[in-house]
């Protein structure tokens, strides 16, 4: 059975420390309730751009954890970051898939490929130092603390349902996305 | 009439740029230049990748596309670096989205160096036969981004000049490299 997205996000959210967070799509409403933080950044309006956001921001910050919140329909959209993220061996970036096998957010229409897209020999190929699947709640909790230690970068796929919410069904919700970038550069000029 | 720029004056003033952003601290990298490899600027490219100090000195790193490196562009700005991006023209037509959504709408300083591939050296680039070279500067009027050209060495002073005005305004800023690097 495939996991719920928001137990994910709640494991990640008792785990994560002061790790950065960049949750894209339909993982942004949800984690806007779960983890209402200022260090959290959550892209929508280019969709794709969350994997890139979250290499800048682990290169200038390697002392920090960055976590991405992907979707499958977004990482096709600038697949090459696979490449770029492998290249640019960010040791600080965990890059998780929430792989549902469609754009939710517009419809639920099937991605291309759908579920058969093997994105973690994609991330394998590119050069991730680690790339995996992980089906089950219990298996994801039992890893979560090495994914939050471990040298990126890495890619792990979670086989997931559909989230309960997605940014249009809360549309205009939550703190508008310039705020989100100016509070969290703030925060981390404060702590450099 | 337009000439070309050596590689190595953009490369001191990318260095002195970001020594003074930098305020004196000694950081490694000095600062960040992402690339989405230009024919335009590939001297410039080539001499940043010959330096004897680049792991002290400008980072250069080579993004699939337009998109990703306005996006790293951002992140980098979140996390305090100093950084410069070099594309050309058709990935600006490339990446408008990502400009608008991160550069204009996430109000991020986002600083571009680009060619003008196939721009000729006798033709205002708004009369190019070439629509990749008469759309640039029309494309940016469209979105209100701060533009100018560099048409000589005499020019490099616009390089810190508008990099600043992108953090000053919270949004982009553009030059458009006329001529090919030497």
């Amino acid at each position: 059975m495939a996991m719920r997205p928001e137990d994910v996000l709640r494991a990640i959210a008792a785990a994560r420390g002061d790790a950065i967070c960049i949750p894209t799509m339909t993982t942004a409403p949800a984690w806007r309730e779960i983890a209402p933080d200022d260090l959290s950044i959550t892209c929508t309006g280019f969709m794709g751009g969350a994997s890139t956001l979250g290499l800048g921001i682990a290169l200038a910050r390697p002392d920090r954890r960055v976590i991405v919140f992907d979707g499958d329909g977004s990482l096709l959209m600038q697949l090459g970051s696979l490449a770029t993220i492998a290249g640019a061996r960010a040791r600080n970036l965990v890059h998780l898939l929430f792989k549902n096998g469609v754009y939710h957010t517009s419809g639920a229409q099937e991605i291309p490929g759908g579920f058969a897209v093997d994105f973690v020999q994609m991330a394998k190929g590119a050069g991730y130092r680690e790339a995996s699947t992980i089906k089950d709640i219990g298996e994801f909790r039992r890893r979560l603390p090495s994914m939050l230690t471990a040298e990126g970068p890495l890619f792990v796929e979670l086989i997931t349902g559909l989230s309960e919410q997605t940014p249009m069904t809360v549309r205009g919700a939550g703190t508008p996305f310039h705020q989100q970038v100016e509070t969290l550069r703030t925060r981390l000029a404060a702590s450099a | 009439m337009p000439e070309s720029i050596p590689a190595s004056l953009i490369v001191d003033t990318l260095k002195d740029l970001f020594a003074k952003e930098r305020g004196g601290a000694r950081r490694e990298p000095l600062g960040w230049v992402l690339s989405v490899p230009d024919t335009h600027q590939k001297t410039v490219l080539a001499a940043l990748d010959k330096e004897p100090d680049k792991q002290r000195g400008i980072r250069v790193l080579t993004c699939a596309t337009e998109d990703e490196a306005t996006g790293i562009a951002a992140g980098l700005w979140i996390g305090g670096e100093p950084v410069v991006m070099m594309i050309q023209h058709a990935g600006l037509y490339a990446s408008v989205n990502t400009l608008r959504g991160i550069a204009m709408d996430g109000k991020v300083p986002t600083f571009y160096l680009i060619g003008l591939l196939s721009r000729e050296k006798d033709k205002d680039p708004r009369e190019s036969r070439h629509s990749m070279v008469r759309f640039a500067e029309p494309l940016l009027d469209t979105f209100g981004v701060p533009h100018a050209r560099l048409e000589g060495p005499d020019d490099v002073h616009l390089i810190p000049e508008y990099y600043r005005l992108s953090r000053e305004r919270r949004g982009p800023a553009a030059l458009l490299v006329g001529l090919e690097t030497s």
